[in-house]
């Protein structure tokens, strides 16, 4: 564990609080009648009610939530699970005999029969003893706060469907993604900061570009704003530099002068005060954005415990770091990307997946670690995984030391940890070659559902009116909250 | 839900609470027999739609039910399935129904029913399970339509309602207002008085062509004092051609306008698209009857004669008009799983002629018979049937395929001729070429030993891929010897030079050829006509009975349910659809002109009669004024169909030339306006924003109709108006300067699927997935940035900058009093003009003391007092007045 870097001991709520109430402060009069609007939550939108706005403001849950905010660090292309979260001595022991059951493959050309045990040793870790790889030594330290999945499934071996079915509930494209209906439901805490942000790699997008954080049906504002790499991190969030400073001040005063007379006019049209608050918001963003983003404030021990000295963790050390500042500050659904997909080990596993590991396991592991010091873990849901896991059978790639795994959408492993999960456990399991789940099959659908409930949310009451029907995340398919993961059953 | 409450209302004070007690208490009535009219609850007007809701799918309407069970008919229940009986009349506690929907055991899956639901169930057994009439002894497979369906209001024929009488302090103007008042007066509001006539000229305008008035128009329809100038200003408004640019887009909405044929990240480019959007601009400048309109667009192919050739411009037109049913996205002709690709287009155009035309949303039948609305999945296939000769899944042509060139014999002809006359020169460069190289290549092999000079030409001769290893080592070794067209230039510069101009030549030659135009065109091969079969859960994979063409069944008198013919005799094509278009729009319908009329009135007024414009089922709104949009519907048909028509009745009437101030008084009367005592304040669309801000700037290019506008993604990855010229490593290239393009409306932007133009997506323009049926408007700090800082705001606050100070050199009053007007359609007010010249004042001032300390920049930027008016600019351009009309 790292030296004691809590600035200032305040409890996390109180201040995650101040600076909501700061950020609500600015916006008067016009905000207190916001305020005073319906919430959204669980009521149809558009229809037969003309007037129906949308906005970020914070909305009460269904039910006390544990969860304020969520990390997902997306790990596109399929993790090896029983590489990494999934131990299967079984097929170790089979290595090089044919798999004896039916298996589909993506890769018709290079595919074989014969099972690939893993190269690398599992062992108990922490006290709770759940089995880890040697490529995740610095999650093994934290794994008693992790809750590990073995039992997901999409049941598609491909990318984008299965990318779908866990990012917007159903493996078709075009639906809203997880954290435009979290904001939708919830709204969010900090109005200076978007509500629901994304960020990308420097190496670029990931596999389904834009489309991974689409609002879908629902308006643009429940889109994800994305957190450039690089500077201007968020587009047109910051002032030419002509205007910066003081003469953009004057404009936006003069603006809402002029907006203020115009509203003395017709009394009562939300639509305009809300539109006189966004301008206030907006502004305060700049100021806010630019802060959240400013990691120098940081202690060099926090840097480097999310491994900001180190090559290979920089730059998604960074990532995370900002990501640990933004949900501090009330932001609600962060989601992390990797360029491409890396984790899609066709071949060449034996390096490839070191390679992995090496980039994602400190950062990983050390946001959760930054999270609970802080005492932010509590209400902070960190997830960490792909769409798809791997085959438990070689794709042959001519030479033993090329081979790689092909995907596997059966079965595969996730983590995740805070915000109301129960720590220190590993739920469901795939057969004994970790082809498929079997036991206590976690689909993607009783993953959102536990998830939303965490937050607050039935996921049966979340809905969105459109197509002529009330859509929900769960598509009204059989599925449950899933209690036996959750640290209050 | 909706419909639930309503029963619950409707029977609340009649049924009492006190029921649900004794079981005994209603088997006498039992004994009487089942049909009761008149009994409070009856099974086909209560429960029959609880069940259809949540039943039907497995006991009902689907071929195998479980547990042998058909809950369709009152005495099914009775009969039961394989455990027994579902009811016992009289007896809800030993219903097995009851129980299995008490205890949440049915229906399965995550909707149950609601409590409020099962009460109702448990009321209608207690009180003897009455059926409003004698059930019918057969019953076909499916729900059918029953006379209830048949009462719902959007179902029943239209009839033009007679107008109620008012006193002239009414202000009465037209009948709409008539048809108003009545609920007004229930609420005890009226009519606001009539707006001024600035704010009148602004909406007015606005509302029929999207931009704001220019001067002279304002200043024609302030000096015209004589009665009827409001009259007179709509007329001249519908004459602009810019209304078809407005009202054009509104229909682009819901037809689902795109560039681009989406389906996969591809997304490539419909070149071709942009005649149909032209041709809907125009039907509405032209005032071109609604009924032509959609016929022309459901079958113009079936107007044209085959072979589509030599086409005379009012074919052209036909032809063009059928880009309505080629706008759903059509991923076919770039792989991928082509059964699945191809049946999507068929549902994504189905989806498209309805909710446009008929306002119901058939997907769901797509499956099963419809949950909620009295729509059968063999209508579903009906429907199919009339697009399945033009759009046979299993005879499919891919976009490129459907095209329709607009070459003329004698284009072609002439094409011929400058081919031959190029392909002339083409040969010889090609020998010249050929020669050369043999030249430089026996050059090059006298550098060898003779002995393999033979061996190496053989391996130059023999094509890279058939090489042998050997050969191919040749090139490795010597790698000079592989002399290409590409590479000649640096053995011999002055042949390649002269190839090079033999190129040129060619080139030039060529370019003398008319270019080859092309319609997109949905049209029938004519040599086959596929079959249509139901598919069993609307799997493609698993068809079962053959359906014939047709209409929903419910949008027909019992009985007289419109049949397409199978195959017309007169004409080469079928005439499905023309016969489908010609039944739409024979006056009979209960539909479409409602529908019609009613996305008008949305226009116009912020919000529809029925306010789901694309469902006026079940599960939509309700009409608000069921007479009103009934009598506009008739007064629409009656006068030919005529949109124009139905502008000028809207506009002159009282409801339409209120102010929008509110009354305190009436706010509390009727908060929600739903009877119109006041104008709603509107926000401007996306596109309207856009063309605003480059027409208040003076700025806005008028040039009509063309081959679209081309975005790109900049530099940051906002998608902006450019032509996309990737530079290296994918980088964004050079600028092409765009040369007054990119000030055109944004109607005539490219609409790119997966490039959304940034300026219009961010106030909620529609990313065409089908199509939009209603556009919503968001608010959000998004928005805010865009308005404070994108290089698009920055840049028209300077035009529009440049054009005030234009107008008055010297004057900064008359250059703020300008402003004002240019974007707020008013005066400044002294006190405004006041403090704008304060603010203006302080700028200059700032920007002055600015200067002095940083001078190495000075030259590059533009004055302080520039500068300043062009922030005054910006900010007019941002504040909500001039976002949003009165």
């Amino acid at each position: 564990m790292a030296e004691q870097i809590i600035p200032d001991n305040t409890d996390y709520l109180s201040r995650r609080g101040f600076l909501a109430r700061n950020a609500m402060g600015i916006g008067g009069i016009a905000l207190a009648t916001l305020l005073n609007q319906e919430g959204l939550l669980g009521k149809p939108a558009g229809i037969g009610d003309e007037n129906k706005r949308f906005d970020m403001l914070p909305k009460k849950p269904h039910h006390e939530p544990q969860a304020k905010a969520m990390i997902s660090l997306f790990m596109n292309g399929g993790p090896s699970h029983m590489d990494l979260l999934d131990p299967k001595p079984e097929l170790t022991k089979r290595n090089g005999t044919d798999f004896q059951g039916d298996i589909t493959y993506s890769f018709i050309k290079a595919a074989s029969k014969k099972l690939l045990g893993s190269p690398w040793k599992f062992k108990k870790q922490g006290n709770c003893g759940t089995e880890v790889s040697e490529l995740l030594p610095k999650l093994s330290e934290v794994i008693d706060d992790v809750c590990v999945i073995r039992s997901a499934h999409t049941n598609i071996n491909g990318h984008e469907p299965s990318i779908w079915s866990m990012n917007t509930g159903v493996p078709k494209p075009g639906r809203p993604a997880l954290g435009s209906w979290i904001t939708y439901g919830l709204g969010t805490e900090n109005q200076n900061l978007p509500a629901y942000l994304v960020m990308t790699d420097p190496g670029g997008l990931p596999v389904d570009g834009v489309r991974n954080w689409s609002n879908g049906w629902m308006p643009p504002l429940f889109q994800g704003t994305v957190a450039r790499p690089k500077e201007p991190r968020i587009l047109n969030l910051n002032p030419p530099s002509h205007l910066k400073g003081e003469l953009q001040a004057q404009n936006l005063q003069f603006l809402k002068e002029l907006n203020e007379k115009h509203l003395e006019k017709h009394p009562g049209e939300s639509d305009l005060e809300a539109r006189i608050a966004s301008y206030e918001l907006a502004a305060g963003m700049q100021t806010a954005a630019l802060e959240a983003f400013d990691i120098s404030k940081e202690t060099k021990a926090t840097q480097d415990m999310y491994g900001l000295d180190k090559d290979p963790t920089r730059e998604y050390g960074t990532r995370c770091l900002i990501a640990r500042r933004l949900v501090e500050r009330g932001v609600r659904f962060v989601q992390l990307f990797i360029a491409g997909q890396i984790w899609d080990n066709h071949s060449n596993i034996i390096n490839a997946l070191p390679s992995c590991c090496q980039k994602t396991d400190q950062p990983s592991a050390a946001l959760l670690k930054d999270l609970k010091q802080r005492g932010l873990l509590d209400s902070t849901v960190v997830h960490w995984g792909g769409e798809i896991g791997r085959l438990p059978v070689t794709q042959n790639q001519g030479a033993p030391e090329k081979a790689g795994r092909d995907h596997n959408g059966q079965g595969f492993s996730m983590w995740l940890a805070g915000g109301g999960f129960k720590g220190g456990i590993a739920y469901g399991e795939t057969d004994e070659f970790g082809h498929k789940a079997i036991v206590n099959k976690f689909s993607t659908n009783n993953y959102h559902a536990t998830l939303l409930h965490l937050f607050g949310i039935d996921h049966k009451k979340l809905t969105f009116f459109y197509n002529s029907r009330q859509q929900t995340i769960t598509d009204n398919n059989e599925c449950k909250v899933v209690k036996e993961i959750l640290a209050k059953g | 839900m909706r419909l639930l409450v309503l029963v619950l209302i409707f029977c609340a004070p009649i049924i009492g609470i006190e029921t649900v007690s004794g079981d005994t208490a209603s088997v006498k009535k039992e004994a009487k027999g089942s049909v009761s009219p008149k009994a409070e609850i009856t099974f086909e007007k209560h429960i029959r739609p609880i069940l259809r809701k949540h039943c039907f799918d497995c006991h009902g309407s689907q071929g195998e039910r479980e547990g042998e069970l058909d809950l369709r008919l009152r005495r099914f229940m009775v009969k039961g399935g394989e455990s027994g009986p579902s009811i016992v009349p009289g007896q809800p506690k030993k219903s097995l129904l009851i129980e299995k929907i008490s205890e949440g055991e049915m229906p399965p899956g995550n909707t149950k029913m609601e409590n409020a639901e099962i009460e109702l169930v448990k009321k209608w057994i207690l009180s003897g399970a009455f059926t409003a009439r004698a059930e019918p002894e057969k019953l076909d497979e499916g729900l059918g339509i029953t006379p209830e369906d048949r009462e719902y209001w959007a179902f029943h024929p239209i009839t033009k309602p007679n107008i109620p009488t008012h006193p002239p302090k009414d202000r009465v103007r037209t009948p709409i207002d008539a048809l108003l008042l009545p609920q007004m007066h229930s609420k005890g509001v009226v009519f606001s008085v009539d707006a001024e006539k600035l704010t009148y000229i602004r909406r007015a305008t606005y509302d029929l062509t999207g931009l704001p008035p220019q001067p002279d128009e304002i200043i024609e329809f302030l000096i015209d004092t004589k009665p009827g100038a409001h009259e007179r200003l709509v007329d001249r408004l519908l004459d602009s051609k810019h209304y078809g640019e407005r009202w054009g887009r509104h229909w682009l909405d819901v037809a689902g306008y795109a560039d681009s044929e989406g389906s996969n990240n591809l997304d490539s480019v419909r070149a071709y698209s942009f005649r149909y959007r032209d041709y809907v601009i125009r039907s509405f400048n032209q005032d071109k009857p609604f009924s032509q309109f959609i016929i022309e667009q459901l079958a113009g192919d079936e107007l044209v004669k085959p072979p589509y050739k030599n086409l005379k411009p009012d074919q052209i037109e036909k032809l063009v008009a059928t880009g309505f049913l080629r706008m759903a996205a059509d991923g076919t002709g770039s792989g991928g799983e082509q059964d699945v690709k191809r049946n999507q287009v068929v549902t994504d155009t189905i989806k498209i002629v309805s909710t446009s035309l008929l306002g119901v949303s058939v997907g769901c039948a797509q499956c099963h018979d419809h949950r909620y609305d009295p729509i059968l999945q063999t209508d579903y296939y009906r429907m199919r049937a009339l697009f399945e000769p033009a759009y046979d899944w299993k005879n499919w042509r891919v976009p490129n395929q459907r095209r329709v060139s607009l070459y003329t014999d004698e284009d072609r002809a002439l094409a011929n001729k400058i081919n031959q006359e190029a392909n002339v020169i083409a040969k010889e460069r090609t020998e010249k070429q050929n020669k050369y190289i043999q030249s430089e290549l026996d050059k090059e092999l006298k550098k060898y030993d003779k002995a393999i000079r033979g061996k190496l030409r053989k391996a130059y001769e023999t094509p890279a891929g058939k090489r042998t290893a050997e050969q191919k080592e040749y090139f490795k070794k010597h790698p000079s010897l592989n002399i290409t067209p590409g590479n000649l230039y640096q053995y011999n510069p002055k042949a390649a030079e002269e190839l090079k101009k033999l190129s040129a030549q060619v080139a030039k030659i060529r370019a003398r050829k008319k270019p080859e135009d092309f319609v997109r065109v949905l049209s029938e091969p004519g040599n086959k006509i596929p079959k249509t079969f139901l598919f069993h859960r609307g799997e493609h994979s698993q068809p079962k009975q053959e359906i014939l063409p047709g209409g929903l069944t419910v949008t027909a008198a019992e009985g007289k349910q419109f049949t397409a013919p199978l195959n017309d005799p007169s004409i080469p094509s079928t005439g499905r659809r023309l016969a489908y278009a010609k039944w739409l729009t024979n006056g009979k319908h209960p539909l479409v002109a409602r529908v019609i009329v009613n996305r008008v009135w949305l226009h116009h007024f912020g919000k529809g009669i029925v306010n789901s414009p694309g469902d006026f089922g079940n599960l939509g709104g309700k009409p608000t004024h069921p007479e009103l949009l009934d009598w506009l519907a008739s007064e629409f048909m009656e006068n030919g169909w005529s949109m124009k028509h139905l502008h000028r009745i809207i506009m002159k009437s009282t409801v339409y030339r209120q102010a929008s101030v509110q009354n305190s008084q009436f706010v509390k009367k009727d908060p929600g306006n739903t009877t119109y005592w006041h104008m709603p304040v509107v926000r401007l669309d996306a596109e309207v924003i856009r063309d605003s801000v480059l027409a208040t700037s003076g700025v806005l290019n008028p040039k009509m109709y063309g081959s679209p506008v081309p975005v790109k993604e900049d530099g940051v990855g906002q998608v902006v108006i450019g032509v996309d010229k990737k530079g290296s490593a994918n980088r964004p290239g050079a600028n092409i300067p765009m040369n007054g393009k990119e000030n055109r409306r944004s109607i005539y932007i490219q609409v790119r699927r997966s490039r959304p133009l940034a300026i219009t997506r961010v106030f909620d323009a529609p990313v065409m997935k089908v199509n939009c049926d209603r556009r919503i408007s968001s608010t959000a700090a998004t928005q805010a940035l865009t308005m404070m800082n994108s290089k698009f705001i920055l840049q028209y606050a300077s035009y529009f900058a440049n054009r005030v100070v234009e107008l008055s050199k010297k004057d900064t009053s008359s250059q703020i009093k300008n402003a004002w007007m240019l974007a707020y359609t008013r005066s400044v007010t002294d006190k405004e003009l006041e403090k704008a010249k304060q603010f203006l004042n302080k700028q200059v001032e700032y920007l002055k003391s600015k200067e002095k300390k940083t001078d190495k920049k000075k030259g590059t930027k533009p004055a302080p007092e520039l500068q300043a008016m062009t922030n005054l600019c910006q900010i007019l351009l941002s504040s909500n007045e001039f976002l949003y009309v009165d």
